[in-house]
């Protein structure tokens, strides 16, 4: 009984979960922490069109099932099977129909925690990390506008970072102020003396996010900071004194305070 | 055929009391669930997060992305299923289809434009396809051209690339192409009905029975059964695309982007990983850099929207596992030869 409980509404309950989970970041403003914001009607309205069908399927009554999996459980023809609950199934298939129905639940169990449990959160430093900063930014440029001669005041991490590849003179740079605000994941070149202060960019969803970062120069950072703390720093872009990094350019700070977390944590 | 004539509502519906009554409990329950999952979500307490260390907390963020993102698109697919199924005269379909084989994949090629579903919605609706009579070598045809030859893709491909290299040209007709050939072959398969999941051929086996329920029933049902088969597939394939993406370095693809054989295989490796949607991937790759090659660039855009991890976890509630090793094979060999000959003629 369980098991055929299981086997009919699994699918009805781990949409559920992803509808509930959809809605519910609509409504408190975090679902770009999971995609692109074009997305979100789109969402929000097949979730609203899913609900109906989740709802409509607890009302009606289930039509008569195609006859049960004979073939799945034929394919285990020794399991013959002694466990005692539901002995309204032939026993041959008890088994094997055991082991999916856990498996079912046990995914609406993961799902749920996931989903609906867990905290909704961005992207850390270690993606940042692993998926090596800036790397995207010397191809976005030939689809980006030119920075170069912009008005800087509103300028965000991703246009400094843009910014700084289009234009590697350092005299550009000298009546031009910073102010922006990312979180901290360290240099792999220089991690004693540069970190970036760095935002991930979305063009689908979390999964394509790419770190971009404005490299800050501050020896003995370590200290004071710690990854992924989220930063607002203003100051100047100068010649990296350290220069052993890949970055002739570096952010040196006038302030650097700790921040929270801006409700929109990428940019796109 | 009377299986799409409604059939008089008192029979189904209104018929006793206790239906009915059993209708309020059942809709009570459904109501009682969703205020439940609503209240688990708002009351779970944020602490809850800073339990996982950085790389677990992004295992979840990615794969919780890739469902969000997904979800959506896989609704859509089972409600355009159903609208096949269900609502479409039998027949509807077929009857407008050419006799001709060849000329008869063609068109089904083409039905992405009508039906601009990216692919994770295709797997419900190519389901809902082969009930109504398509044949498998036809159903793996759609499956494989309607990510690519629709609109959307189109459209965003040509933003993301304009006339550059010939990339846009290059994936709409080798697309159409690889789609037409694995149509070919599988067409000729002896038994083509054993390239099914027994479980799948056992819902085919009955799809023209007739069930005597009206059609909102029969479409509420179906939306059951769709999202039994598909969601668990769903969730499980973003958790693998997930863990791929925490565990696998990206650095190693990129920089084989730059030789002109291997970037081929490169991109495809990542556009397998990365599982993301046709209708976007020419923005991610854009973004990845324009030091890859045109060719890569093509195999990735081929590649990516017929055959990833999250497309395979899908299909394999249709299809076996044979099958989709000899499709995933079939496809890159394809993609790969596709990619190889942009990267010459470049």
């Amino acid at each position: 009984m369980l098991k055929r409980l299981i086997a009919r509404w699994q699918g009805v309950l781990l949409t559920l979960v992803g509808i509930v989970a959809t809605v519910w970041l609509g409504a408190t403003g975090q679902l770009g922490l999971y995609i692109h914001p074009r997305y979100f009607w789109f969402s929000i309205a097949m979730a609203l069109i899913g609900a109906v069908f989740v709802v409509a399927a607890f009302a009606f009554t289930p039509l008569p099932e195609e006859p049960d999996e004979a073939t799945d459980a034929a394919a285990a023809p020794g399991l013959h099977d002694h466990s005692h609950h539901d002995t309204a199934e032939p026993p041959r298939g008890n088994r094997a129909g055991t082991v999916r129905a856990a498996l079912a639940a046990l995914t609406i169990v993961v799902a749920t925690g996931a989903l609906l449990v867990l905290p909704p959160t961005t992207l850390t430093s270690a993606t940042a990390t692993q998926r090596s900063i800036n790397s995207a930014t010397s191809a976005l440029d030939a689809s980006s506008p030119t920075l170069v001669g912009g008005d800087t005041a509103n300028f965000t991490v991703k246009d400094w970072a843009l910014l700084l590849r289009q234009n590697p003179d350092v005299g550009y740079y000298a009546d031009k102020d910073v102010d922006v605000v990312g979180f901290v994941t360290a240099s792999p070149d220089d991690p004693e003396n540069v970190f970036y202060l760095a935002r991930f960019s979305v063009t689908c969803c979390a999964v394509d996010a790419q770190p971009i970062g404005v490299p800050v120069y501050l020896p003995g950072w370590q200290e004071q900071f710690e990854e992924d703390q989220w930063l607002a720093a203003t100051g100047a872009i100068e010649q990296n004194p350290g220069s052993t990094g890949d970055e002739p350019l570096v952010l040196v700070t006038e302030t650097l305070e700790v921040t929270e977390q801006p409700e929109q944590p990428y940019v796109f | 055929m009377s299986l799409t004539k409604p059939v008089p509502p008192h029979h189904a519906t209104t018929g006793s009391r206790t239906a009915r009554s059993r209708g309020a409990v059942g809709l009570g329950l459904g109501v009682a669930l969703v205020l439940l999952f609503v209240a688990i979500r708002v009351l779970a307490p944020e602490e809850v997060g800073n339990l996982l260390s950085n790389s677990v907390q992004d295992f979840f963020t990615l794969s919780i992305s890739v469902v969000i993102e997904s979800l959506p698109f896989v609704i859509l697919g089972i409600l355009l299923s159903i609208g096949v199924q269900v609502w479409l005269p039998e027949g509807f379909l077929l009857r407008h289809l050419p006799r001709n084989a060849v000329a008869r994949r063609i068109v089904i090629s083409m039905l992405g434009v009508l039906l601009p579903v990216c692919e994770c919605g295709n797997v419900p609706l190519a389901r809902g396809l082969i009930l109504r009579g398509l044949t498998v070598g036809e159903s793996m045809t759609f499956l494989l051209a309607a990510p690519i030859l629709n609109p959307v893709t189109i459209i965003t491909t040509y933003q993301a690339f304009g006339w550059n290299d010939g990339i846009l040209v290059s994936r709409i007709l080798g697309g159409f192409v690889i789609a037409n050939l694995i149509g070919w072959i599988y067409s000729r398969h002896s038994s083509p009905m054993s390239l099914l999941t027994p479980k799948f051929q056992a819902t085919c086996a009955h799809a023209h029975d007739e069930v005597p329920a009206t059609r909102t029933r029969r479409s509420v049902d179906m939306f059951t059964k769709e999202t039994t088969a598909m969601l668990p597939a769903l969730f499980v394939g973003s958790a693998i695309a997930g863990l791929i993406q925490v565990g696998v370095s990206r650095d190693l693809l990129v920089t084989l982007g730059q030789n002109p054989v291997l970037s081929v295989f490169a991109l495809m490796a990542l556009a397998f990983v990365v599982s993301i949607c046709s209708n976007v991937d020419a923005f991610f790759i854009l973004a990845f850099g324009s030091t890859f090659m045109p060719g890569a660039i093509v195999a990735f855009l081929v590649f990516g929207p017929m055959i990833d991890v999250k497309m395979l976890a899908l299909m394999r509630t249709t299809f076996t596992a044979r099958t989709l090793v000899q499709l995933t094979v079939i496809v890159g060999l394809a993609s790969a030869a596709l990619g190889l000959a942009v990267n010459a003629l470049a």
